[in-house]
């Protein structure tokens, strides 16, 4: 019964996010409107962590699993880009090793700076 | 027979059960990133339907039950934030300007690399909006005449190459902060580095799952302007 009303409410803020996407000018995805929704509904205490908490721990802990449709899908949809197969694997791999660290190390030195700041302002008396 | 066990809802989703929970156990038992649990799952998933004549498709129409429960694990990373959200208030800035050069630089990089490579026009709408996750990817490539099965398929394979490379890099680009970490899983691989990151500490896996709404946001924004 416990994880029931877990599903529920969490299948609840889901169809609640897609139904606010409809009304959004762009283009949005559903699920980050939920996610979104998700965030606001914890941070506002209208909802409690525990009211929620298995069911989203155990799609936290296996969400690698559920992206095994699309990723076999891959092996159907092959015949569209076999030819450039080469290429696309090139673009994959320089991009997201450029992504990765471009985004470090913006993050890392942002970090750096706003530290810093903190530290001089709570020197100053 | 067995084919049509593998293309029933039952028979589809016990495939999909038993090869992931083998995935899992190879990579406790081995240790090597490599050994991406989604990706020894597709594998061995994939030799099965090769070896009993199924075709993908059949089987992928059968499992769309766990693709279908795909929204509610992106929606509760919520969950995940809302643990670590000292942490992003404390890091909000770093956070929000880290995604943006992300962003940037995915799209950007992305699109010289495919006029460098001679890609066409469609196939390059296919790849910019790679690196953010596979819901909003989709509707981006559809806007700008991408193909839209390409994209859901370089979005995966992005997805998983960072899972992958993910603690080699942030090894070797010596990534001491875990906000830098996560936030960089997030942003170049989506919810499927997000995965990865959940098992390298708590504070990466909410920064990565931070990534993804902030770079999935920001990444619509810029290609209302493409």
């Amino acid at each position: 019964m416990k994880i029931l009303k877990q599903i529920s409410i969490l299948l609840g803020v889901c169809i609640a996010g897609s139904v606010i996407t409809r009304f959004l000018p762009v283009p949005f995805p559903a699920s980050v409107a939920a996610m979104i929704l998700l965030l606001i509904l914890l941070g506002t205490g209208l909802l409690k962590l525990h009211q929620i908490e298995q069911t989203a721990d155990f799609l936290l802990q296996n969400m690698a699993f559920f992206f095994i449709p699309a990723a076999v899908g891959i092996a159907a949809d092959f015949g569209l880009f076999k030819n450039y197969l080469l290429q696309l694997a090139v673009v994959l791999v320089i991009t997201t090793l450029l992504t990765f660290a471009a985004t470090a190390f913006t993050v890392s030195a942002v970090i750096r700076l706003t530290e810093r700041r903190r530290q001089r302002k709570g020197q100053q008396p | 027979m067995i084919s049509e066990i593998l293309t029933s809802p039952l028979g589809a989703i016990f495939l999909s059960a038993v090869c992931f929970v083998l995935g899992s156990w190879l990579q406790r038992k081995v240790r090597s990133p490599l050994l991406n649990p989604l990706l020894v799952a597709v594998a061995l998933i994939i030799l099965v339907l090769q070896l009993t004549g199924v075709p993908p498709q059949a089987f992928t129409d059968a499992t769309q039950v766990i693709a279908m429960l795909l929204g509610p694990a992106t929606a509760v990373l919520a969950v995940s934030i809302y643990r670590q959200i000292q942490v992003l208030k404390r890091h909000f800035l770093p956070v929000v300007l880290g995604c943006l050069a992300g962003v940037l630089t995915s799209v950007g990089s992305a699109y010289l690399l495919c006029s460098l490579l001679g890609l066409d026009r469609a196939l390059t709408a296919s790849m910019l909006p790679k690196s953010v996750t596979t819901a909003i990817s989709m509707e981006l490539s559809r806007q700008q005449g991408g193909i839209v099965a390409v994209t859901v398929a370089v979005t995966v394979c992005t997805g998983i190459l960072g899972a992958v490379l993910a603690p080699l890099l942030v090894r070797l680009l010596r990534i001491r902060h875990p906000v830098a970490a996560g936030v960089a899983i997030g942003a170049s691989s989506h919810a499927i580095g997000t995965s990865k990151a959940l098992e390298l500490g708590e504070v990466e896996g909410a920064m990565s799952g931070v990534a993804i709404g902030v770079s999935g946001l920001l990444t619509v924004l810029i290609f209302l302007f493409l």
